[in-house]
């Protein structure tokens, strides 16, 4: 435990002088400002137009500015933006250590490695949920002030725990990008990876595949393409629960038997 | 005998390349050993071997009586070593002292005052709070060798430690790892190209070319292996050539310069040379027997070598 105690004080001191979850979080905060835009421009489309926030020919897919609506849209973009940021910040919590050539310096310690990779894992989880719960919290804000109705809290507190969930979906899919990024040795090879699989996941979705993807099964979930009940089964979860751990105990093996030339 | 590094035949190849060819090392406890080799010669593979960062394609690695290998780190010897492999990394965007405070927690090291002894000792307590990022080259070797020594430990594996440091440093390092080898007992294994560093420095030195040791000596008899030669400077060295290849010299070879005569009646006997070059109308300026310098010694060990293969 002390040993962990340490690995995770060192991880969190990087994470905290970095300029990266700052970055990440304000790039995320658009989420809830375009949800917020949209129910601005529901509310009144005329003034809209006039505003010049829209164009004349726009359709609009959604039909009513209320909170429903507001909170499903906010889900979902957690689901997609979150694929994102999730794959950012673990691409940068493994590979920095290859891209500032710091891993060989975590490889002959008391500490072990697996220590210090679950340490990483530890710091990615963190940061990723405290992300997304500060993004849910600026979305009820913005909710306010745009002022639209529909509010319960029984509401609220559904579309909260989904959230979480689809968080906790995020993080165990980021484990195949742990171990990529100590794979490839850098930021590129995970990033690269991270919008293959969320090109991949749109293309199978679409093809109705998507409750067997693990990559799509955050989406579904967060309700993009209609009601989640209707395709994600059981089997999706046991999905993206196999391929966390996959991803986790690949990252392990890696760190413990792979050449560390770098 | 309890070594600090045995190594049994150890060889590393990655693809076709034979990075590391059969090397059996023994380096006794408290002993400094130079391990001396060209760029690329495998000094950097054999040291991530002894740091189970690289596993041996063949052979045993021990270090401080515990086999290496496998059970990566936690398990290993590794709070009893201290390293520095290839050049110094750090994380840029923390200060030096929060960056040796990641090292100080993750050697498990209890004594908080740990990271600021050891920047005393390294004099880069002026840098404390400067970000690591912006450290000129050799405080980055500092840092870098302030995070291998900051736990005592009993064995210091460093990669090149001389590197970046300037004239001053290079003294002063030297000092440092002397005292810890002769006044504290730690055993230092260090790679080196610079010749003249480990000249100094080592107890013992291990010559390693392409891959393999082809030389393993005390520092003193490296001074007996040495050759000796005669060096002739004068105003026309052509000619004086001339002159000495003409009678029994046949290795006068002129050289940036000087003229060098090998042979063992020229070293001897200096006196005969000179008289044959003032009758030659070619007198010497300068005269002198003198020692084969190391990086001479190590060409000529190391084309021998190229030669035998």
């Amino acid at each position: 435990m002390n040993k962990f105690a340490s690995a995770l004080w060192a991880e969190t001191l990087k994470a905290r002088r970095s300029k990266t979850p700052l970055l990440t979080a304000i790039g995320f905060t658009l989420a809830p400002l375009m949800a917020g835009l949209f129910m601005l421009i529901m509310k009144d489309p005329e003034r809209a137009r006039d505003m010049g926030l829209l164009s004349t020919k726009a359709q609009l897919a959604m039909t009513t500015a209320e909170w429903p609506t507001f909170l499903g849209m906010l889900t979902q973009a957690v689901a997609i933006a979150g694929m994102i940021l999730f794959s950012i910040v673990t691409s940068w919590v493994f590979g920095r250590e290859f891209s500032d050539r710091t891993a060989k310096d975590l490889l002959a310690l008391p500490t072990s490695r697996e220590t210090i990779v679950t340490a990483k894992l530890v710091v990615v989880c963190a940061w990723g949920f405290a992300t997304t719960i500060f993004i849910f919290a600026l979305g009820l804000l913005i909710g306010d002030l745009v002022d639209i109705p529909g509010w319960t809290v029984a509401l609220a507190t559904q579309t909260f725990s989904d959230v979480l969930v689809t968080a906790g979906m995020l993080f165990l899919l980021m484990t195949p990008v742990a171990f990529i990024a100590s794979l490839g040795r850098g930021y590129l090879p995970p990033l690269g990876w991270a919008v293959l699989t969320i090109f991949f996941s749109q293309i199978i979705a679409a093809l109705g595949w998507g409750d067997w993807f693990p990559w799509s099964v955050p989406a579904l979930f967060s309700g993009v393409v209609g009601p989640r009940s209707a395709q994600l089964g059981i089997h999706s979860y046991v999905a993206v629960f196999l391929t966390g751990f996959a991803g986790l105990a690949a990252t392990y093996v890696y760190w413990r038997t792979a050449d560390q030339t770098k | 005998m309890n070594y600090a590094i045995e190594t049994d035949n150890v060889s590393k190849s990655f693809g076709s390349v034979h990075a590391v060819d059969n090397v059996s090392l023994r380096v006794d406890r408290g002993e400094i050993y130079a391990f001396l080799g060209l760029n690329g010669a495998g000094k950097t593979t054999t040291i991530r071997m002894l740091l189970g960062m690289i596993r041996p394609s063949a052979g045993n690695v021990k270090v401080l009586g515990q086999f290496i290998g496998h059970q990566g780190n936690g398990s290993g010897p590794w709070a009893q070593v201290g390293h520095l492999v290839e050049s110094p990394s750090n994380y840029p965007e923390l200060t030096v002292r929060e960056n040796l405070e990641i090292a100080r927690r993750l050697q498990g090291v209890k004594n908080p005052k740990a990271t600021d002894e050891v920047m005393d000792q390294l004099v880069l307590a002026s840098y404390a709070d400067r970000k690591s990022g912006t450290l000129s080259l050799g405080n980055l070797q500092r840092l870098g060798l302030a995070r291998a020594l900051l736990h005592h430990p009993e064995l210091i594996i460093l990669d090149e430690p001389a590197n970046g440091l300037d004239p001053a440093g290079i003294v002063e390092i030297r000092k440092l790892l002397a005292s810890l080898a002769h006044e504290h007992g730690a055993t230092i294994f260090m790679s080196s190209h610079i010749l003249t560093e480990v000249d100094k420095l080592a107890d013992r030195i291990g010559i390693v070319h392409k891959g393999r040791l082809i030389e393993e000596l005390d520092a003193d008899r490296l001074e007996a292996m040495r050759s000796l030669q005669l060096t002739i400077r004068t105003r026309d060295l052509v000619k004086a050539q001339e002159v000495l290849t003409s009678r029994q010299y046949k290795t006068a070879t002129i050289d940036d310069s000087r003229l060098i005569v090998k042979d063992r009646e020229a070293v001897d006997s200096p006196e005969l040379i000179a008289t044959i070059l003032v009758q030659a109308g070619t007198p010497p300026t300068h005269l002198a027997v003198e020692q084969e310098n190391l990086e001479e010694y190590f060409l000529r060990l190391t084309k021998m070598d190229v030669v035998n293969v």
